[in-house]
């Protein structure tokens, strides 16, 4: 096992080596300049020539590709071009955030998904089948941001029920020790901050889960039924076991596979989605910094922020590997 | 601005997959001295009224950029700064233009050739950090902008530059001398008429602790490094009725009370403001409505139109106009080379029915380009709305059918205070146009990915842009904003800059007399009256909005905002 990781993380060189070279092209591709970024409309071009050499964006690209990987190898991540913070201490000071955001959703994805996706087989063609079925279909068609504004409208501005923004009242002045928040309400030892901290994540929560929530449905649906129509079911059944048992020891502990495959990839899902949720909600995580970066131009933000998500990302796909072989004692790795 | 922040969005999700008037007021701010500001509902209420203590939170467009006001130039830095740091000078609270003395203990005395300033200071003032105001402490300030670091000129130090035409042996200022503890002498090369108001509105030039500059490595040719630009433990430590507490990058900015306040007048009366970041105005709304904040220092007008009647909001009014939003014209392009289809376009808009439509009634139609508030500011009598005018003037240009087609771009992404919807605003113009003969082809670009930059090395024939004053002078507006040459001729951006306006420019800057600077102001702006280069469209009061339980807000056209006054009825 600790060779397969091994190899598994030595392959991570060439894709983030990959990854680099496709995002320096992209970023430079962009139609824009920093320059002009940065100076707004107090640009001149003669201001804009001097601050793109200041910046190094008048050399060659392949020279300014050059300087840029031999950075990253020292470690250097660079800075934003508009407010000069290091790319390393922002990504750390907003990643919790989006980790936060994100685990929330999952959370709320599969406990609302496995039910829903359970209860659908068990009632396959029926009238609850039916209704998840729309209520599936509803959370991949309607767009993150579209789902957001909307849930703000009814449930924070109609109702007053929770918080439309943020990711804690700032007027409870929780100080940032570890930049989860719900732990930091915690280490302040304030029970109502955690409280409000858990409310403002709800509705970030719904609209970035909802595509999950439909795909994990649909997913725990098709593999219950899939699982259902085995052999070794018909058996438990005929043994006389109770449906509950049968449910519990014989279909789910085998439709679980392709599920935690499913609900792995949607790790993915959610860190990107989460760019657009963040943006919506005011939440101060990785996304919405890279979608002000990409606006302002601050390429070298855009580079780094996506180099090190894609890292992330690529060990979230090793750890789920990794539990898949835990939850499959055939699957064995060498 | 959702379809923007989306758009960027999908690109990420596509690479993870892959004037001077001396004053006697003595503060920003102070309470009950606004003429030109009748905020609705948050009006100045007597003292015996107010309450103290609580928290405000206020939404900004955007984060701060740094904690150290020389480095930076955008507005939401500067609206967090001018209540932490202050100036030798400021603007009056409520006004643009009118100038007052706030560490100065009046305004300064100035040698018959102009050259001189002599200011004296107040005295007993203290840091934030406990350390003396005093003339070594203005020195210093000036000095470090005056020969900032090369890395810093120009691109992060903005302000300075372009105020004293540059740094060390280039800028216009040529020293700056502690002649006693509370009197320091500024002396520059040659006449600058901007020189004080340009120094008034602008946190830019505020003092900040000498010693706090120092220990926080502020002058660190990479501002990365510096801990008190980065605002880490340190940062923004001046005199004013509010001191910097923290800055959580892209979450918030709180500064907390200033007990100590050398003006007991104008102490704060809360506690504490938190300042928030919204990119997305949908989102800033909704926060509004639901409670997450109290305040938005920004809404769009047709938001500020769904507040009214809602007794739990009040929508503020800005006062005097700040900005300008102009219909641009290249006279590189045909016909806009053409003065009479210039003034045949002026007749042809319906500037009334844009502010109506486009501003909630928030603005006023413009008669020159630069608001009425702004030093030097004359009527200019230009074309107004008539039909039958801009269709005389194109008969008599001579020209018709396709020799009337104009290229016409608008900002895809953006709204500006003074062209919140920008997309409309270019369809209202164009249904004009077409109304009286031209042929209109519209054309867009990102703001910052293209339309900025395109604009200003002249590839538009016509588009619009606008300007927000950084000062509320004719210099801003009339050179800075618009027709400035390049080196001696017109600049790219417009193509149009005949001599004796370059030449008046020249001369309102830096004229011997204050006779002589207006005269040159106003022939400038008559220059301008009879070519109509481009045709000003608005000025604006952009609008904003928050709860009915805040009192005392003094709102102000430039966004010289100090929230000493503030207090909450509740």
């Amino acid at each position: 096992m600790l060779r397969y990781i091994a190899r598994r993380l030595l392959g991570v060189i060439p894709v983030l080596f990959g990854l680099s070279i496709v995002l320096f092209a992209f970023v430079h591709l962009l139609p824009g300049d920093p320059a002009v970024a940065l100076l707004g409309q107090h640009a001149t071009p003669e201001r804009t020539a001097a601050i793109r050499e200041l910046l190094g964006l008048d050399k060659p690209l392949h020279e300014q590709y050059l300087l840029y990987l031999s950075d990253i190898l020292r470690g250097d991540f660079g800075k934003s071009v508009i407010d000069n913070r290091l790319v390393v201490d922002e990504f750390l000071l907003r990643f919790p955030g989006t980790v936060e955001l994100t685990v929330a959703a999952l959370i709320f994805a599969v406990g609302i998904g496995i039910p829903l996706g359970r209860l659908a087989a068990r009632h396959v063609q029926g009238w609850p089948d039916g209704a998840v079925t729309v209520v599936s279909l509803l959370g991949v068609s309607i767009p993150i941001f579209v789902l957001g504004l909307t849930l703000q409208v009814i449930f924070a501005v109609k109702l007053k029920w929770l918080p439309a923004s943020g990711r804690i009242d700032p007027r409870l002045g929780i100080d940032a020790v570890t930049n989860f928040m719900l732990l930091d309400t915690l280490l302040a030892g304030k029970p109502a901050a955690f409280v409000d901290a858990l409310k403002h994540l709800v509705l970030p929560a719904i609209a970035l889960g909802s595509i999950p929530l439909a795909i994990v449905t649909r997913i725990t649906r098709a593999a219950v039924l899939d699982v259902a129509n085995e052999d070794y079911v018909r058996t438990a059944r005929a043994k006389g076991l109770k449906e509950r048992r049968v449910d519990d020891r014989h279909i789910m502990r085998n439709a679980w596979l392709p599920v935690t495959t499913v609900i792995g990839l949607q790790v993915g899902g959610l860190l990107a989605g989460a760019v657009i949720t963040e943006t919506v909600f005011a939440w101060n995580g990785v996304g919405a910094w890279v979608v002000d970066a990409i606006q302002n131009h601050d390429y070298l933000v855009v580079q780094n922020a996506i180099l090190l998500f894609a890292l992330i990302f690529i060990v979230v796909n090793l750890v789920v590997d990794i539990g898949y072989a835990y939850l499959n004692p055939r699957i064995r790795y060498s | 601005m959702v379809r923007t922040k989306v758009g960027s969005a999908l690109a990420v999700l596509a690479l993870v997959f892959a004037a001077c008037t001396p004053g006697a007021s003595p503060t920003p701010g102070s309470p009950g001295t606004s003429p030109g500001t009748s905020p609705t509902g948050g009006a100045p209420s007597p003292t015996s009224a107010v309450k103290e203590g609580g928290t405000l939170v206020v939404a900004l467009p955007g984060d701060m950029t740094a904690a150290d006001p020389s480095f930076v130039s955008d507005s939401n830095s500067s609206y967090i700064h001018l209540n932490v740091v202050e100036g030798l000078l400021g603007t009056k609270p409520g006004s643009i233009s009118e100038i007052e003395p706030v560490l100065a203990a009046e305004m300064p005395t100035v040698s018959d050739d102009l050259l001189t300033y002599t200011f004296k200071l107040r005295e007993g003032i203290k840091f934030h950090d406990g350390e003396p105001f005093n003339a070594e402490a203005v020195v210093y300030n000036y000095e470090r902008q005056l020969n900032a670091p090369e890395p810093l000129r120009d691109n992060y130090n903005y302000y300075f530059g372009a105020v004293f035409g540059g740094f060390a042996e280039k800028s216009n200022l040529a020293s700056v001398t502690a002649i006693d503890a509370t009197t320091v002498e500024f002396k520059l090369k040659q006449p600058q008429s901007n020189f004080l108001i340009s120094q008034a509105p602008l946190p830019q030039f505020g003092i900040q602790s000498p010693k706090a500059l120092k220990a926080g490595d502020a002058d660190n040719p990479d501002p990365a490094k510096s801990p008190y630009a980065q605002g880490k433990g340190t940062g923004l430590v001046g005199t004013g009725p509010f001191k910097f507490k923290e800055w959580v990058p892209n979450d918030h900015v709180t500064i907390v009370k200033n007990e100590d306040y050398w003006n007991a007048a104008a102490k704060a009366h809360l506690d504490e403001v938190i300042f928030k970041p919204y990119a997305d105005q949908t989102a800033e709304f909704n926060a509004l409505q639901s409670g997450d904040i109290d305040m938005a220092q920004t809404i769009l007008p047709n938001d500020a139109q769904s507040l009214e009647g809602n007794a739990e909001f009040q929508v503020f009014d800005r006062g005097d106009s700040c900005n300008v939003a102009v219909l641009q014209m290249n006279h590189t392009h045909k016909p806009l080379d053409n003065k009479d289809v210039r003034f045949a376009i002026a007749h042809a808009l319906n500037k009334q029915a844009y502010i109506d439509a486009f501003y909630a009634g928030q603005a006023v139609p413009a008669d020159n380009w630069m608001p009425p508030a702004t030093q030097y500011y004359k009527a200019l009598n230009l074309p107004t709305y008539d039909e039958a005018k801009a269709k005389e003037y194109i008969t008599k240009s001579g020209l018709s059918g396709a020799d009337l087609t104009i290229e016409f771009w608008y900002p895809a992404d953006v709204s500006r205070p003074y062209m919140p919807d920008p997309k409309a605003l270019a369809e209202a113009i164009a249904t004009d146009l077409e109304k009286v003969g031209f042929t209109i082809n519209f054309k867009t670009a990102g703001w910052r990915t293209g339309y900025l930059r395109d604009e200003a090395v002249g590839k538009f024939p016509m588009w619009l842009l606008g300007w927000t004053c950084d000062w509320a002078g004719p210099d801003n507006f009339l050179s800075t904003a618009f027709f400035h040459g390049d080196g001696g001729k017109p600049n790219k951006e417009f193509a149009y800059g005949p001599p004796e306006l370059l030449s008046a420019f020249d001369k309102g800057l830096a004229a011997p007399t204050e006779a002589d600077v207006k005269a040159a102001w106003e022939e400038a702006q008559d220059i301008l009256a009879r070519d109509l280069p481009t045709v000003p469209l608005v000025h604006s009061r952009p609008p904003a909005a928050g709860k009915a339980f805040i009192k005392g807000f003094v709102g102000a056209g430039n966004l010289n905002e100090a929230l000493n006054t503030v207090w909450l009825d509740k």
